[in-house]
């Protein structure tokens, strides 16, 4: 115990050293990532590979479980959550997109859920560059729709979000701690 | 007393060390993301992206203003870490282009027209990288967007900004990019290892 007091204090004094130092800011807990569809699309287009347009991408920060308990207990059932850590959540359409039926058109968006046990509702809001989700405004909304939870059989440790394809269509798939859901997107 | 510490420390050792060493030492040689066997949609990075506004800290100040005018600027890039490397002939080379960053092209959205060495810059997205000297660095702003960090093709270039540089006196382990305010507009200061450079941007 005492061990772990004395590194704790030990990371404590090298943060604070660092950014002291520099006046710089220093690496986020959560890291920040970002997800295309076409699913790694710079690569392809680096590569000369591409073989269908440019068409979505998500910009989020990855939170992680590190032994907590995630739905029910630090993302709370029925609240609005920003999907992330830190910058709320951006999804950006490069073309109209198609989101339970309503049609969106290209540009830029955040991105929200609220989570339940057995559903979760996804939230499109034309409100950007935002902090959390503590500013929410529901007459920005453009589209909410609800989408069912499935059970992962190996735990994630980071949430993650990634666009995949199955036959003809195309999901935003968020998986955390040990489930997964899957937002319908059609272009 | 410090002998009742010691037999608890010691006690403590077998548990406390997978975890340690698992979390807390990173193996340097390795290079592999630390959670593909655990994650088979998208490992993290060991490079974090990251992003700088200006005005800084944009999202959270409208947090308490909602009625701020737009940004004038957004930066989105990877952080690499120098892990015990050296900056120059371990990590980057001279006059060779470099992404500055990591992955992705980093890539700067400007939200209004600014000015860069008297060069206007409509706004819109670019990406960003870099060509480090000996004695100072070359800026290059191009149109290829959405691309990875490697092979940038010039003949998409749209600005080129030669900048001095300067040394800081102590090294940054994690390669840093953010807006600094200036009285006619911000630096985008880039930082890295003991090596700093300003490029100065007027609106």
């Amino acid at each position: 115990m005492i061990k772990n007091i004395f590194s704790f204090v030990i990371v404590l004094m090298t943060a604070f050293t660092a950014s002291a130092q520099s006046g710089l800011p220093t690496v986020d807990q959560s890291p920040m990532d970002m997800c295309y569809y076409p699913v790694r699309y710079p690569n392809l287009k680096t590569q000369d590979k591409i073989t269908e347009p440019l068409a979505a991408r998500v910009i989020y920060s990855r939170p992680k479980k590190e032994g907590r308990a995630i739905f029910g207990g630090l993302v709370e059932y029925g609240k609005l959550w920003r999907l992330g850590a830190n910058e709320a959540t951006e999804i950006e359409f490069y073309k109209p997109a198609v989101i339970a039926g309503k049609k969106i058109a290209k540009g830029r968006y955040t991105l929200y859920a609220i989570v339940n046990e057995k559903s979760w509702t996804f939230i499109i809001n034309k409100e950007t560059d935002v902090w959390g989700s503590f500013k929410y405004s529901q007459a920005k909304d453009i589209v909410r729709t609800d989408v069912p939870v499935q059970a992962l059989s190996e735990p994630v440790e980071f949430l993650t979000m990634v666009f995949e394809k199955e036959n003809q269509n195309i999901n935003l798939v968020v998986a955390w701690e040990n489930v997964k859901v899957a937002l319908p997107v059609s272009f | 007393m410090i002998l009742i510490l010691l037999a608890f420390s010691c006690e403590q050792k077998p548990k406390a060390e997978p975890v340690t060493a698992k979390v807390t030492t990173p193996d340097t040689s390795n290079k592999q993301p630390i959670e593909i066997a655990v994650n088979p949609y998208a490992p993290v990075d060991i490079s974090p992206m990251d992003m700088s506004y200006f005005p800084v800290d944009y999202p959270k100040i409208k947090m308490t203003n909602a009625n701020i005018a737009p940004p004038v600027a957004r930066l989105i890039y990877s952080r690499p870490h120098l892990q015990r490397r050296a900056l120059f002939n371990g990590i980057l080379k001279y006059d060779e282009p470099w992404r500055l960053g990591a992955n992705e092209a980093s890539e700067i959205d400007f939200y209004k027209t600014v000015t860069i060495q008297g060069k206007k810059v409509p706004p819109g997205r670019y990406i960003i990288y870099g060509i480090p000297h000996v004695d100072k660095w070359t800026i290059i702003l191009n149109s290829n967007i959405d691309s990875w960090g490697l092979k940038q093709d010039s003949s998409k270039d749209t600005g080129r900004f030669e900048i001095p540089i300067a040394t800081n006196g102590h090294s940054l382990e994690y390669f840093t990019m953010v807006f600094e305010k200036t009285a006619t507009g911000a630096d985008l200061v880039i930082a890295w290892a003991d090596i700093v450079a300003r490029l100065p941007i007027q609106f």
